[in-house]
């Protein structure tokens, strides 16, 4: 029934390069919808979609909420806050109890690595993964790669480098794998307490620690967001070493390509791993990344749910 | 700056003693021309060596400047013919860039060459890492544990971790504190004889074995302070046949005494690591000839004389040394590893660990030396030592051998 090679979106590693083509072509497509006065197309109509998350968002929940909307689906908000979960409810009764109720696909978001694969072993419902554990956070990552490409073309030779939390960051790795797969160049710089010791799989990625050397020549520069828990957890010292060493800052963006894009998933720590001066500057293309998660989740939807590009 | 003249003094070049020569130093420097105005010394005889390099230097100011203050320590560097040490303040732990720059300043205009270590953790305490990264752009030389180690085996992997970002080397003074626990001499025989508390040597086997695995795992290079039995350095050849940088050092005093000695119960006795049995004692020095120990370290530690002259129990531990080292052991170290690796053991080696420059006698060159007698031997009296301390085992002992002097950067100290 999908458009793509797959019925469920777990992650973007192993994913096959067209199918990320047609994702990232759809969710264009898409971009045009959200330009016009009616923003609204009957793509989903009948179908119902339940957003899942047992790990607060507002970003990312929204965002896939307005697209179901945006796409006349019928949605259901399911939140740990207000759920049986915390009456001691386990998942997969909390995943029976809502298939039992009809639904077509599931978005969910989970502090658990491989929770989406696990929902759809166990159920009829396409699965959509809005982030679990630090393993993936596909439609970041897609909506990351859009941006690159509307702004500079291709991303077949492109040079992106993602600075900050790599150890745990699902935002990384989808990056990571989705841009390889699409023929970019990534480099990885990180404190060595956020870093992934073992780096096998990571085939055709540079690790730099100098974040001067690690953004030189680079195209997009990706800044992750560093949680406050990595210093009460004793991974890091403080927020001004951090700041001093992996910030991305003016004086460092002077060794990237002059037309950088800046880029930040949100919710952006100002003075930490971003400046507000880069943040708001002419080359931060931060709240597009915002509009293009939008058509991004609209195209994941639309193309899993069976519709084709062409429609 | 002086201008000397040494007559009739034997110069260590080359890795070698000289014949009787003279020598004429001026501004710092080994010249060849003769000097107008120079002090002259009839060496007869004595050795000229290079000056040394102290590892474990703490004078313990600003926060006990009531026990000994930084010019006590220079004092007696220059006494003991110390060009530099490694400085790492444990009263008052270098966790921060202000408190380095601070010590850096007074370091700058004492005419040493210091190097200074930073703390891993902050205050010491094994909790929150220091900013390693900003500490080593400003110039620390590697990273303590302010010997005092009491962290879990998750932190000391993420201090190390952290720090191996700054490729710079971590020291550790390898002891449990659990094991430990209240224990003041070594665990055996003479212990037990005495009903004193012991600390077995698996109470440092158990932090070392602990530390090169963890070493090995990061890739982070080592030094072992004060190592004092075979055990311990077996893990450490075996460590290093593994591929770790790893370092180790033997305290001065655990060269020279074993825990015989507790039987005087003298408190200028109770060291941390304590001194051990003869077996360990003898282990050390088979260690220094077979190469698996690097330096020998002077852990230098001013304490007042009231927490020192007080029972054994209940003194506080640690010894000076600086003005001792070299004659108390001298004659020892030539017979067991001949005067090459006497003088790789405690001058260029421990720069070398510590990233300083080291220095060696060259006509042309730099000369930072130490003048030594030898054959002439010695009464340690308060005399000889700076300032108002005196807590050394060898206090009003014979040592074997004397300094006449030093000359270290251009400033001629008689003894």
């Amino acid at each position: 029934m999908s458009a793509l090679h797959m019925k469920h979106l777990f992650g973007l590693r192993g994913i096959a390069e067209s199918d990320i083509r047609t994702i990232l072509d759809t969710a264009m497509d898409f971009r045009q919808v959200l330009e016009r006065p009616v923003k609204k197309v009957p793509s989903l109509r009948g179908v119902t979609v339940v957003n899942l998350f047992f790990e607060n968002s507002t970003r990312t929940r929204t965002s896939f909420e307005l697209a179901e909307k945006r796409l006349s689906a019928d949605t259901i908000n399911f939140t740990t806050s207000n759920s049986s979960v915390k009456k001691g409810e386990t998942l997969l009764d909390t995943l029976r109890n809502i298939e039992a109720m009809k639904i077509d696909l599931v978005v969910v978001r989970h502090k658990g690595t491989g929770v989406p694969q696990f929902l759809a072993d166990n159920s009829r419902a396409i699965i959509v993964n809005a982030g679990d554990g630090a393993h993936e956070h596909p439609t970041q990552g897609l909506l990351d790669m859009l941006t690159i490409e509307q702004h500079l073309g291709s991303l077949k030779g492109k040079r992106v480098t993602i600075i900050g939390d790599i150890r745990h960051s699902r935002v990384a790795r989808s990056n990571l794998w989705g841009l390889t797969t699409m023929g970019a160049e990534v480099t990885l710089c990180a404190p060595s307490t956020l870093a992934p010791r073992n780096t096998e799989f990571f085939n055709g990625v540079r690790w730099e620690q100098d974040v001067r050397k690690a953004v030189k020549e680079a195209d997009a520069v990706i800044a992750l967001r560093l949680q406050k828990e990595r210093m009460e957890d004793s991974l890091l010292p403080s927020m001004r070493e951090y700041r001093n060493f992996f910030g991305v800052t003016r004086e460092v963006l002077e060794q990237a390509n002059q037309s950088v894009l800046i880029m930040h998933p949100g919710p952006i720590n100002r003075g930490v791993e971003l400046d507000s001066e880069m943040a708001d500057s002419e080359q931060s293309v931060i709240l597009e990344q915002v509009t293009n998660g939008l058509a991004v989740r609209m195209a994941v939807l639309f193309l899993l749910s069976g519709g084709r590009a062409s429609e | 700056m002086n201008k000397l003249i040494i007559k009739n003094v034997r110069p260590f070049v080359d890795g070698a003693l000289q014949p009787k020569t003279t020598m004429h130093l001026a501004d710092g420097r080994w010249v060849d021309e003769p000097l107008e105005d120079a002090i002259e010394i009839e060496a007869e005889g004595a050795y000229a060596l290079p000056a040394l390099f102290a590892l474990g230097l703490d004078f313990q100011e600003p926060l006990r400047d009531d026990i000994y203050t930084f010019q006590n320590g220079f004092s007696a560097m220059r006494r003991g013919g110390f060009y530099g040490g490694l400085y790492e303040s444990k009263a008052n732990p270098i966790d921060n860039v202000q408190k380095l720059s601070a010590i850096q300043q007074i370091f700058s205009k004492s005419g040493f060459t210091f190097s200074i270590l930073g703390a891993f953790s902050k205050r010491n305490e094994c909790e929150q890492l220091s900013e390693m990264l900003d500490l080593n752009s400003y110039g620390v030389s590697g990273f303590g544990d302010g010997d005092h180690l009491n962290a879990t085996t998750r932190f000391l992997r993420l201090a190390m971790e952290y720090g191996s970002m700054t490729s710079k080397r971590f020291f550790f003074l390898p002891l449990d504190f659990s094991l430990r626990h209240t224990g003041v001499v070594h665990e055996g025989d003479v212990a037990d004889v005495l009903g004193m508390r012991g600390i077995p040597r698996v109470a440092e086997t158990i932090v070392v074995h602990s530390i090169l695995e963890m070493a090995l795992f990061l890739k982070v290079p080592i030094h072992l302070k004060q190592i004092t039995c075979a055990e311990s350095l077996s893990l450490i050849e075996r460590a290093r046949a593994r591929g770790l940088d790893v370092t180790c050092d033997v305290g001065l005093y655990h060269l020279l005494f074993d825990d015989t000695c507790l039987f005087d119960l003298d408190s200028h006795f109770y060291l941390i690591p304590p001194i051990r049995s003869p077996k360990d004692k003898e282990a050390l020095w088979d260690g220094l000839k077979k190469g698996s120990i690097q330096a020998i370290s002077c852990n230098h530690t001013p304490i007042l004389r009231q927490e020192k002259e007080v029972n054994f129990e209940d003194a506080v531990p640690g010894a000076i040394s600086l003005e001792v080292a070299l004659p108390a052991i001298w004659s020892a170290l030539v017979n067991g590893v001949g005067e090459k690796r006497a003088i790789d053991l405690f001058s260029e080696n421990p720069a070398k660990i510590a990233g300083a420059e080291p220095r060696r006698l060259q006509k042309g060159e730099v000369a930072d030396l130490v003048l030594l007698q030898p054959d002439k031997k010695q009464v340690v009296n308060p005399t000889l030592l700076a300032g108002a301390v005196r807590n050394t085992p060898l206090l009003n002992r014979e040592m074997p051998s004397s300094i006449i002097g030093s000359y270290i950067q251009g400033i001629w100290t008689k003894v």
